[in-house]
């Protein structure tokens, strides 16, 4: 998997590419527990994702998390596969999906 | 590499050795090429300079000498002929003295009384003596001539006693009769003691004068009486026209011998020719030429000779140069001069073999100096060899001694490092020595390899413990395996006594403990729980979340809540003390066995499959609540489907439908229902191992990446 991010002020767009599950969602887990601060609105664009594994939907909830106190957090451009997963995990009912 | 005397060959010790043989054989074989053409060079040099040295002296020499014998020579030559010439010019000015007085004699004949002359006294042996001779029958008593130069005796006598050089002097009368001034003695006598008689008019200083007209020198004639060689000079007297008398003076000719005899060397002789061309004097005992009488004696301007005729002929004419002529086949250097009185000519004779003596003995000199040279050269040179040889013999030794040494040096580190490493000596650990402390590349090898030997005992230890632990860490996870594995309802059928249910279930973790687990039970007689879960992440962080989770469900099942409300109370629970932002997704049923009615809720879990007894599976879209453990308060809700008897329930985790091939392709939900309605009356477990099969044939050797947990209950309804 590979991310891009775009910082502009305090507002942060990472771009996720490939598949994040076990094996790499521990780089992006790492990246936003160390980097969200001052940021208030963060966007996740998941164009380019195949494929998130429960392991990537823990870095998502933990950067709601994180946002939840400090701004709000975004999920843009999931494809199926990705919604029906968020919709049988409910991460749709708590995250902010558009 | 064989090892001889602490010498490894084929290894360093031979390599250095040879790279040193090599170059000192190329600096031997430079050198040796440079010396021996040096030495051809020189060699050819001193012979080419040595036959040049030859010519040149020769030639200067042969010059010189030339030169030398041609001024010396000819001055020489010139004095003796001057001094010859002078005396005959003394004996021309007596001859020309007695003419005179006997002229004058004659002409005043009338006025003189005339004198007596006595005949030869035969005591008077060698004693000067006026003697009167005669030809026989001349009647000397009564000669009038001789009255007449009977009075010029005195003179005569003087002129013979004050001059050394006059042996004698005399007149000879045209009528016969003989005036003499000379030695007396028996030889005018013969053997009956009477005078021999003396043909004046015959003799040839008589007869030479008569023809001349003039001063006459005989050649070398034979004296009349003692048979010496005598020259004589003679004059005649003419009065009116005619010829009254001859006057004559015997030369002595020891002067000319002595000349001669004093010129006279191994190298060199003189000898006289006379205007005829006839030798008239010449060393005694010499090989080129004799003395000979005037009527016998050849005259050398005819000569076969050629060179010598011509050079005769020339001398008696001439000063001549130094010529060359081959005399009896060798060659003479001649020179002549010609006396003027005379007509005669000094020739001087060199042998040109000896004046080339002092040249050849030079030359000989500086062969031999030459030869002494070369040899000493020779010598040298072959000394220079031995010594060379020596030398190189010397210089390879130690070469290749030091190299041998050198090479020790570098190789003995090296050899002790290598029995070190490989353990010949030592433990095979490597330990630093002062022997590789030789502050070249060695010692940085030895250093390499002590840090090297350092790092890897470290490396090992570490390994060894890595291993350890990891060893303990796969003992405390296959523990933990059976421990997780123990820890879920694993002996089938669970109820054997409750024939309503049948209940399969599995679950492979992907790693040695999984987040996935099931379970079911029975929370009375007629509630029969069950639970399907995965917990976020794999290993043992989800299989202790996992345990906890599995607990928590149990026992909030076992206390009779409702599915949703097991749900919310187990959220509470987890998220109170997460830290870790983990969380399960639970799939959560409690069936009331005797009616079929079963009561379920999903926190973020999987679409169960559910078959009714007469249908395919489908999937049963049940309304999602959010996960266990992720959000406190998460609120679920509750569902109820009325089972039948055969009707199945499928529940899975998504390690299922996420089963990946290598392709990176799904194995999906599409799939699942496929292969469960393919034999979809089959018991729960063929189900379940169906499922599995064709999960492996999708997969295929693609890793297994995810937990795969599947159960499946089918209701069989009360018995009747």
């Amino acid at each position: 998997m590979e991310y891009n991010v775009i910082t502009s002020g305090s507002k942060m767009v990472i771009e996720l590419e490939g598949r994040l599950d076990t094996t790499t969602s521990p780089k992006l887990d790492a990246f936003i527990r160390n980097s969200l601060e001052g940021i208030n609105e963060l966007c996740i664009a998941m164009e380019k994702l195949e494929y998130i594994s429960s392991a990537g939907l823990r870095v998502l909830l933990a950067a709601q998390k994180i946002m939840a106190n400090q701004g709000r957090m975004v999920i843009t451009g999931c494809r199926e596969e990705i919604t029906e997963i968020f919709e049988i995990t409910g991460f749709s009912d708590i995250l902010t999906i558009e | 590499m064989k090892k001889i005397w602490g010498i490894t060959f084929g290894g360093l010790h031979s390599k250095i050795l040879s790279v040193l043989l090599v170059f000192l054989l190329a600096i031997i074989g430079f050198t040796s090429f440079i010396s021996l053409y040096k030495s051809l060079t020189l060699k050819k040099i001193v012979e080419k300079s040595g036959v040049e040295q030859h010519d040149a002296i020769e030639n200067v020499s042969g010059d010189t000498m030339y030169q030398v014998i041609e001024q010396s020579l000819t001055k020489m030559n010139d004095l003796r002929a001057e001094k010859l010439d002078d005396e005959f010019t003394e004996i021309e000015g007596y001859i020309k003295m007695l003419r005179d007085l006997a002229g004058e004699l004659f002409e005043n004949a009338d006025t003189l009384q005339p004198a007596t002359v006595p005949l030869p006294d035969p005591d008077n042996i060698d004693q000067l003596e006026v003697h009167l001779l005669y030809e026989e029958g001349v009647d000397y008593q009564h000669s009038e001539y001789v009255g007449i130069v009977g009075n010029m005796t005195d003179t005569m006598v003087s002129l013979v006693e004050t001059n050394d050089k006059v042996e004698s002097c005399y007149i000879g009368l045209a009528d016969g009769t003989h005036v003499g001034v000379g030695n007396g003695g028996a030889d005018k006598y013969d053997e009956n003691g009477k005078q021999k008689p003396f043909r004046v008019r015959h003799r040839p200083w008589y007869v030479g004068a008569l023809e001349k007209g003039d001063i006459f020198f005989t050649g070398v004639e034979r004296d009349a009486f003692n048979n010496s060689m005598n020259i004589t000079c003679s004059a005649p007297v003419i009065i009116n026209g005619r010829t009254v008398a001859v006057v004559g003076i015997d030369i002595v000719l020891d002067n000319i011998d002595e000349l001669i005899a004093e010129a006279n060397s191994d190298t060199e002789f003189v000898f006289i020719v006379n205007n005829n061309g006839q030798i008239i004097a010449v060393p005694n005992n010499n090989s080129i030429f004799q003395l000979e009488d005037s009527d016998t004696a050849e005259d050398l301007r005819k000569s076969d000779n050629k060179e010598l005729a011509d050079f005769i002929t020339q001398a008696l004419n001439e000063k001549t140069n130094l010529e060359t002529v081959t005399l009896n086949g060798k060659e003479y250097y001649l020179i002549g001069t010609p006396m003027k009185t005379l007509n005669w000519a000094l020739i001087s004779v060199v042998d040109k073999e000896r004046t080339k003596a002092p040249t050849t003995h030079l030359l000989d000199e500086i062969n031999r100096i030459n030869a002494d040279s070369t040899t000493a050269f020779r010598n040298g040179t072959s000394k220079l060899s031995k010594i060379t040889i020596i030398g190189i013999i010397l210089i390879i030794l130690i070469g290749a001694i030091s190299s041998l040494f050198v090479a020790n040096r570098i190789v003995r580190p090296i050899e002790s490092m290598t029995d070190n490493i490989t353990g010949k000596s030592g433990n095979g650990a490597f330990e630093m020595k002062d022997l590789y402390r030789t502050g070249d590349e060695i010692e940085v090898l030895a250093k390499s390899f002590d840090k090297l030997s350092k790092d890897t005992v470290k490396y090992i230890e570490n390994i060894t413990e890595i291993t350890k632990e990891k060893e303990r860490i796969g003992t405390e996870l296959s523990l933990a395996t059976k421990i997780q594995v123990s820890m879920l309802p694993h002996i089938f059928p669970p109820f054997p006594h409750r024939h309503e249910i049948d209940i399969f279930a599995s679950m492979e973790p992907a790693r040695e403990v999984g987040g996935d687990f099931y379970d079911f039970f029975l929370i009375d007689e007629d509630h029969l729980g069950m639970v399907m879960a995965d917990v976020s992440g794999k290993g043992i962080p989800a299989a202790l979340f996992m345990m906890i989770s599995k607990a928590l469900l149990k026992s909030n099942s076992m206390l009779g809540q409702s599915p949703a409300e097991v749900l919310e109370k187990t959220n509470e629970l987890l998220c109170a003390n997460n830290q870790v932002d983990m969380f399960v997704t639970v799939w959560l049923g409690i069936l009331e066995i005797s009616t079929g009615k079963l009561s379920a809720a999903n926190a973020g879990h999987e679409y169960p499959a559910i078959k009714r007894a007469d249908g395919d599976f489908e999937l049963y879209k049940d309304k999602h609540g959010f996960v266990i453990g992720g959000m406190e308060g998460s609120r679920y809700k509750e569902y109820t489907i009325e089972l039948s008897k055969g009707d199945k329930l499928f529940l899975y985790t998504d390690g299922v439908p996420e089963a990946t091939d290598a392709e990176e392709a799904m194995f999906g939900t599409d799939r699942l229902l496929e292969v469960l309605n393919e034999n979809k009356d089959a018991s729960p477990e063929q189900l379940l191992k169906n499922v599995r099969a064709s999960v492996d044939r999708f997969v295929k050797e693609a890793e297994q990446f995810d937990d795969l947990t599947m159960m499946c209950i089918e209701y069989k309804g009360t018995e009747k």
